[in-house]
């Protein structure tokens, strides 16, 4: 009860106040930034942080919540008109969005999509107020030897997951991330680490500039590299009565609201994979499975709900862990704690008002998404003209300056050029570039309470699979690793084919 | 079926490996602090140690799995290999331009003429190798150098004036 107190009271202070304005202006900004082929969610919010310097802590968590949620809602738009998701977020929506737009139903399409974003989202909001308070108090019981098991979890599952079929990749690229966090001076004895006597290394590499290099210069050269798309021409009619009859599909938004938070809570992963797998759920408990792939706004509606509701599910370890639920909440994260917010298990004790803040700015930035989605469709479609030429010198600019912002150094720019570099063969190569920037978060947290743990127990390694907390996680890295050997998977694979009677 | 070598995989493996043995080796190599008294377990090198054999060990395995030529499914299908002439084209001339601007001309002369200048020949040259250009010439100089000034001119005046951001140059 006093925690619904202090969400009607964040949620006036933010209506009845300027910061309405700021809500608004912030989303628009976002859904323009993740219709853009080639901006994603996490260039977008780690470019805004660079602007949110000068505001007020709680203006500028508005604003870098307000532009996450409009940009990954954003890349719908693209991934229903160019049949390229605007966000890697829109994957799973391109593949029904696009077949509704070339039969001339852009208009229900994007209806659909801008519902189904807001239904995601208001499930999202709410798991983030029953699951975040919850878990903060289950993890003030978290040790060193939790969270070192927590941040080796997150890099495994990561991996896995967001690998395309080939977790050897994703754990690889994520191994990576952490090993590129140990760069820089370590914080036991104050030892810098392959810096070599050059002292921009001695600080380790900052993470905004690897983030805006490995998502948005890698995101450049990726563009520039891919043929050019051109837009579906077609009518844009019938927008409310579809957003209102996707109301109906209780089933179908309820199912994937709540896949999506719960694929935005494990570390890493977030809102690509909330989309896959909601629509993947959806197809499967679906009736029509045959207009799966040709145009279901039911498939539609799924991946929009999957992706938008994974955001605030990944704010709920980003508040009570530290740890980034998603690459755009790992921006998030650095944001916060460059304004001075201490995220972790001690959030509700310390700073119980501005978790309830964070809920209420979602839920503006939901009912934001859903105005400015609905009454604007039709200017919002004139970005999707914009040259990539013509367009792509000045995003590359944008990361510069981004990269260059933060402390004022040439140095961060060359990191930023150089992971730009790196993400780009990364992701050539089929390595996916998330476990990456995972690590680099992670790393500090694996190291530290690592160290930590062993000089507790004087070397002895048993406590990391004793203790009860730590004896589950690691059972449950375990059992990923296991599952996730070709041999064992193609085992279940042919037990569960036996099992089912061939139904896959 | 004869399975071909999986180069991409192998190629990569291959440098993961090497990056990870070198870690190890560095990691090897750093300090342990014994005449400070330093618990064996804090040492510097641990965690970094750890982390390289782990690579090393991943790389190889990956290293194996190119040799084999297994690719897991046709999604997780590298496309490094895969270049048209265009897109050849259009991405070194991408990174070319990114590594002037990151190195020679951010930070060596103000803001606004680097970026202008930055601007202005990424997109007339973006444009001029497109193959499917329709813009003639002269609009697309007119455009580029107006896209190119306003560009640069509004950015120096966000960062600068509005968010008081301190730009080089």
């Amino acid at each position: 009860m006093d925690g619904l107190n202090h969400f009607l009271g964040a949620i006036a202070e933010i209506g009845f106040s300027a910061q309405i304005i700021v809500v608004f202006w912030a989303t628009l900004l976002g859904i323009t930034v993740g219709m853009i082929p080639g901006l994603t969610a996490t260039l977008g919010v780690a470019l805004v942080t660079t602007l949110t310097f000068t505001m007020e802590q709680n203006t500028a968590i508005l604003v870098l919540i307000c532009v996450y949620i409009g940009a990954i809602y954003g890349g719908g738009r693209t991934a229903i008109l160019l049949n390229i998701p605007g966000t890697p977020a829109n994957a799973a929506s391109a593949l029904e969005g696009f077949p509704l737009a070339r039969k001339g139903r852009a208009g229900e399409a994007m209806a659909v999509a801008t519902t189904g974003s807001f239904l995601g989202s208001v499930v999202g909001m709410v798991g983030l107020a029953l699951v975040a308070p919850w878990l903060a108090e289950f993890a003030l019981d978290f040790t060193s030897f939790e969270f070192f098991w927590l941040a080796v979890f997150g890099i495994v599952l990561c991996g896995q997951l967001t690998a395309m079929d080939d977790a050897l990749k994703g754990w690889i690229a994520g191994f990576f991330g952490l090993l590129v966090a140990m760069v820089g001076q370590e914080s036991i004895h104050a030892y810098a680490r392959f810096s070599y006597g050059i002292r921009d290394l001695e600080g380790g590499f900052g993470l905004l500039p690897v983030l805006v290099g490995a998502f948005g210069c890698t995101e450049v050269f990726i563009v520039m590299r891919q043929e050019a798309t051109r837009a579906v021409a077609g009518k844009v009619t019938g927008v409310f009565h579809s957003a209102l009859s996707s109301f109906g599909h209780a089933r179908t938004w309820l199912r994937s609201g709540f896949i999506g938070t719960f694929m935005g809570v494990v570390p890493g992963v977030g809102e690509d994979m909330g989309a896959w797998v909601s629509y993947a759920a959806a197809k499967r408990a679906s009736k029509r499975k045959e207009e799966y792939g040709q145009g279901s706004t039911e498939g539609l509606l799924a991946a929009e709900t999957g992706n938008n509701a994974a955001v605030p599910g990944a704010l709920i370890p980003v508040l009570t862990l530290a740890i980034p639920g998603s690459a755009p909440a790992a921006v998030l994260l650095a944001a916060m704690i460059i304004h001075g917010l201490r995220p972790g298990p001690l959030i509700m004790i310390t700073q119980a008002d501005f978790f309830y803040s964070v809920v209420a700015m979602v839920f503006w930035a939901s009912c934001a998404m859903l105005i400015l989605g609905l009454l604007l469709t039709r200017p919002l479609l004139l970005i999707l003209k914009v040259r990539r030429e013509w367009l792509m010198g000045i995003i590359f600019v944008l990361c510069t300056v981004g990269a260059f912002a933060i402390a004022g150094r040439i140095f961060d720019v060359w990191v930023m050029i150089g992971f730009g570099l790196i993400g780009f063969l990364m992701r050539e190569a089929g390595f996916p570039v998330a476990p990456m920037i995972l690590g680099v978060v992670l790393g500090p947290i694996l190291d530290n309470n690592l160290r930590r743990s062993l000089a507790l127990t004087q070397g002895d390694p048993i406590p990391f699979v004793t203790r009860p907390i730590s004896a589950v996680i690691a059972t449950l890295v375990f059992l990923i690793i296991i599952f996730s050997l070709p041999p064992v998977r193609r085992r279940v694979a042919s037990l569960r084919t036996r099992f089912m009677g061939g139904e896959r | 079926m004869m399975r071909t070598m999986n180069r991409t995989d192998f190629l990569s493996g291959l440098v993961v490996a090497a990056l990870g043995a070198a870690g190890l080796v560095e990691a090897l190599r750093m300090p342990r602090f014994e005449a400070r008294g330093a618990d064996p377990f804090t040492v510097p090198g641990l965690t970094p140690g750890l982390l390289s054999a782990i690579l090393c060990v991943l790389g190889v395995v990956l290293v194996l799995r190119g040799m084999s030529g297994r690719v897991l499914s046709e999604s997780a299908r590298p496309s490094i290999t895969q270049w048209t002439r265009a897109s050849a084209i259009r991405t070194l001339f991408t990174i070319v331009m990114v590594l002037l601007y990151g190195t020679l001309l951010f930070g060596r002369m103000p803001f606004f003429h680097a970026t202008a200048l930055f601007v202005f020949v990424f997109t007339v040259g973006a444009e001029l190798i497109d193959t499917e250009r329709r813009l003639p010439a002269w609009k697309l100089l007119i455009g580029g150098l107006l896209l190119a000034c306003s560009a640069a001119y509004a950015i120096d005046f966000v960062f600068t004036d509005l968010f008081l951001v301190r730009l080089p140059g």
